[in-house]
């Protein structure tokens, strides 16, 4: 299993990031679309395993089948292309301007949407065979995260709010992290591996995760959750955007960039010969 | 040849282009032998780059000379086809010593005969057929003027590959519609064929083929014990036939083929190791890791220090990913190969010694500069001038490549360099096309897409082979984007993969970015980077010229749209000075500006 040095890899973060921005519209939205579908089916699997097992560890575990079938299909997720974008432009690769990354970011935004509220739609018939009884055990499970999701965070006002931004961050740390592992190594599974980790983490600990969100919550809505669209959107899908945005970009993007493509030179230390 | 062949233990295992010849010559019933052949088996390099020639000519019989012409022609191509380029394909190299042997042969003629000689006198000078079979790789390659014969022997059949260019008169009475020496030009047909291991080809001159069945000729091969006997065999029982003209005959058969690869070019080296990743002060190979120059996800550079000499190299190897990559390993060894064929102040040179290597990567002339995209970057309102001259020098270039029959394909800011005397250098050649390698080997056209896409011409979205004209549509871009920043068609080219969403690409007038670019410099640039291939400049040097001076056959200068014509910044500044007037007019309306005193408030108290 090789693996590439990092200014190898960071490399082609940067050649992806151009891409995405380059990438015609169908192509930006087919491949968003399905990335959204993916993830929010992986995350009906994961609930059903906790609700199931009542080990959330469990469902922790196996989540992170969903993001590898997507990058290995190369889809993209909001939160990967809040990272490889922006690399492009610092990158001053021709072309590629910060009206494409808005332009990108939009495109991927609204394919997320509309495949996690497509897989919603259909996890939700298969709760309720076909809205015509009361959710399943796992249907009322999803109800119950959507309120303590939303309106958990709004008894606590502005805290509450800032809680999910921070959460936000944290997901796209690791999760963008996952994006930068499917480069480092050049065979399958030690993609899968390196994906695995960062993935298993962030679900784990419940972080923010946008994409995730636009299934959960839609999907709460429909099993009868106690909340309103206005909570969902402002006091979840708003933040979590604002989070995953930040943290992916500072956390991962811009670190990788300065210290693996702005390399500074090597501190000679006095009387010492670089070894080789 | 500079190139190092492989050693002995690692060239043994591979195959190789090997033949068996058979050939034999006589007068016949006449006095004099006015046939002429020759055949040559180079090794190395030679074999793999330009093949083996066997090649034969016939003497026209009215002519004293004709003996002389029939050598003259058979001893130039012998020796002048393997002067030539190894880049160049077959055909090329071989039409253009053809080409230039006639040109010398119809020179003599008129030296001796006059300018305007009568058909008679015509036929008394240096005039002769001339069939040549090349095989290179896994192919034959035939070149035939006149009325010999080249053959493909197969089974029971004899199936000639050339025609005879012969003018029939009626009872009997014919003449060589084609010959060398008889007018300035020549037209040379040309054929090519695959090869198989086995076949046998049969050259032969007019008083032998004409006078022999398929089936005698094939038997006459079958039941001898080796083909210089079938040959002389054959040539005995054509004159036993009839024939009254000299006999030749050359027979070669191919025994066995290379496997047809770049590996037949540069050896056993895409069998070596890649090289891992180096660090600085790290020996390696007979070099010293200075610094690392570049580093990305297909290459490492890094300047070293040659040990022996002491000279600064740049010395490239293939990153991880790639390091597995037969296809990228055969580019990177190329390279090299390449560069060692190029000789241009506006081309990297390749380093000056050879060694043997255990590793794979490649070696070339140290530059010290910037390249053109930082250039770029720290200039993005250049003068005209400056633009001109990189322009230019990178023209200068690339023509050097393409007179090599080579199409770089990867012209970009981040390839060229800018040395500290403001030279401009094309340095990587990772992607270039060589029409003399494409016989080896069709390489993946993949290349030309590596990197960043924004330069490559738009037919190769198509999957349209590159041409002379796709590195002007790179040139002209470059030219484009250090005038302006920003690129002719927007960044988009690359996704527009069908001829209409191409239809659908708009051109940016340069002036539209950099109102200082006068609008014929803008037109030339148009024409550069033209989406179709045919519609651009024929030669880089006229879009050198239309850069420099207005052409007026370009260009509807002034009619452009006004919106399209103007600077948008005296149209900001127009509007700013609107704007403000009509905010002043607004403050100084009187409802607006509050009651001034009336009247009726002035009289009372």
């Amino acid at each position: 299993m090789s693996y590439l040095a990092p200014s190898e890899f960071v490399t082609k973060l940067v050649d992806a990031g151009e891409s995405k921005i380059l990438m015609s519209t169908k192509d930006t939205l087919i491949r968003a679309y399905m990335a959204g579908a993916t993830l929010a089916l992986a995350a009906a699997f994961a609930v059903t395993i906790n609700v199931q097992t009542g080990q959330p560890l469990a469902g922790a575990v196996l989540f992170p089948v969903g993001f590898c079938i997507l990058y290995l299909l190369g889809y993209d997720l909001l939160t990967g292309v809040f990272v490889l974008a922006p690399l492009a432009v610092w990158d001053k690769r021709p072309g590629c301007t910060w009206n494409g990354v808005l332009r990108n970011w939009g495109l991927v935004f609204v394919g997320n949407f509309a495949g996690a509220l497509t897989t919603a739609v259909m996890m939700a018939v298969y709760f309720t065979y076909g809205f015509s009884t009361d959710p399943s055990e796992v249907g009322q499970k999803l109800a119950g995260i959507g309120v303590a999701r939303t309106l958990g965070y709004e008894q606590y006002g502005a805290a509450g709010w800032l809680t999910i931004f921070v959460r936000g961050m944290l997901c796209n740390w690791m999760v963008s992290t996952g994006v930068v592992g499917a480069q480092v190594s050049t065979s399958v599974s030690g993609k899968v591996i390196a994906m695995w980790m960062p993935i298993m983490l962030f679900f784990y600990m419940t972080f923010e995760h946008s994409i995730v969100n636009m299934f959960l919550f839609p999907t709460a809505l429909m099993m009868g959750g106690a909340f309103t669209l206005g909570d969902y959107f402002w006091w979840n899908e708003v933040p979590t955007v604002l989070g995953n945005l930040v943290g992916g970009v500072t956390f991962t993007g811009l670190m990788l960039y300065s210290t693996h493509i702005r390399t500074s030179p090597k501190r000679q230390a006095a009387g010492l010969k670089v070894a080789a | 040849m500079t190139d190092v062949l492989p050693p002995a233990s690692h060239a043994g295992v591979k195959n190789r282009l090997a033949i068996t010849l058979g050939h034999y010559s006589s007068a016949g019933a006449k006095l004099e032998n006015q046939d002429f052949h020759g055949a040559l088996q180079p090794e190395g390099a030679d074999l793999a780059a330009k093949g083996i020639v066997l090649c034969l000519a016939d003497g026209i019989s009215t002519s004293a000379l004709g003996a002389t012409a029939a050598e003259t022609a058979v001893k130039t191509f012998l020796s002048d086809y393997y002067c030539t380029s190894p880049a160049w394909s077959v055909r090329t190299s071989a039409e253009r010593v053809i080409a230039a042997t006639n040109s010398w042969m119809h020179a003599q003629n008129r030296r001796v005969l006059g300018p305007v000689p009568s058909d008679s006198e015509r036929e008394r000078g240096l005039v002769c057929t001339f069939s040549a079979l090349i095989l290179k790789s896994r192919s034959a390659h035939v070149f035939h003027i006149g009325d010999a014969q080249v053959a493909r022997i197969s089974g029971q059949s004899v199936e000639p590959l050339t025609e005879l260019h012969r003018v029939d008169l009626g009872g009997g009475e014919s003449y060589l519609g084609r010959a060398m020496g008889v007018n300035r030009a020549v037209e040379i047909d040309y054929r090519q064929v695959p090869l198989v291991p086995g076949d046998l080809f049969m050259l032969s001159t007019d008083g032998v083929h004409e006078y022999l069945s398929a089936r005698m000729i094939v038997d006459i091969i079958e039941a001898a014990a080796t083909l210089d006997v079938a040959a002389r065999i054959i040539a005995a029982t054509a004159q036993a036939g009839g024939s009254g003209d000299n006999l030749t005959v050359q027979l070669v058969r191919i025994e066995s083929l290379p496997d047809g690869g770049i590996e037949d070019l540069v050896g056993a080296e895409t069998s070596l190791p890649p090289a891992s990743v180096l660090a600085e002060g790290q020996g390696f190979e007979g070099y010293t890791i200075l610094r690392q120059i570049h580093s990305g996800s297909r290459s490492h550079v890094y300047l070293a220090c040659d040990d022996a000499s002491g000279a600064e190299v740049a010395l490239k190897i293939l990153s991880t990913e790639l390091a597995e990559d037969p296809a990228a390993l055969s580019s990177l060894l190329l390279e090299e190969w390449i560069l060692r064929r190029l000789d241009h102040p506006n081309l990297l040179r390749a380093a000056t010694h050879y060694r043997a290597r255990r590793f794979a990567f490649s070696v070339s002339q140290y530059v010290a500069g910037q390249s053109l995209h930082a250039w770029m970057l720290d200039h993005p309102m250049p003068d005209l001038a400056t633009v001109r001259e990189v322009v230019k020098q990178l023209a200068s270039g690339l023509q050097a490549l393409h007179r090599r029959e080579m199409v770089h394909r990867d012209i970009r800011p981040h390839n060229v360099l800018l040395d500290r005397d403001g030279r401009a250098i094309i340095i990587d050649f990772g992607s270039v096309q060589v029409a003399g390698l494409d016989e080896l080997a069709q390489r993946p056209l993949e290349a030309a897409f590596a990197g960043t896409i924004q330069y490559s011409a738009p037919e190769l979205y198509l999957g349209y082979p590159a041409t002379r004209q796709s590195d002007l549509y790179s040139l002209g871009v470059v030219a484009y984007q250090m005038l302006t920043g920003h690129l002719p068609y927007g960044p988009r080219v690359a996704a527009a993969g069908t001829r209409a969403a191409q239809r659908k690409l708009t051109y940016t007038p340069v002036m539209h970015y950099n109102p200082d670019v006068p609008d014929w410099m803008d037109a030339a640039i148009r024409k550069a980077v033209n989406l179709d291939p045919a519609r651009r400049y024929g030669e880089l040097s006229e879009f050198v010229v239309d850069l420099t001076k207005p052409n007026a056959s370009l260009a509807p200068a002034g009619l452009m749209p006004l919106f399209q014509r103007g600077s948008v910044r005296a149209w900001k500044i127009v509007s700013g000075i609107l704007a403000a007037a009509l905010l002043a007019s607004l403050l100084t309306r009187p409802d607006v500006a509050g009651p001034s005193p009336t009247p009726e408030q002035e009289i009372i108290p």
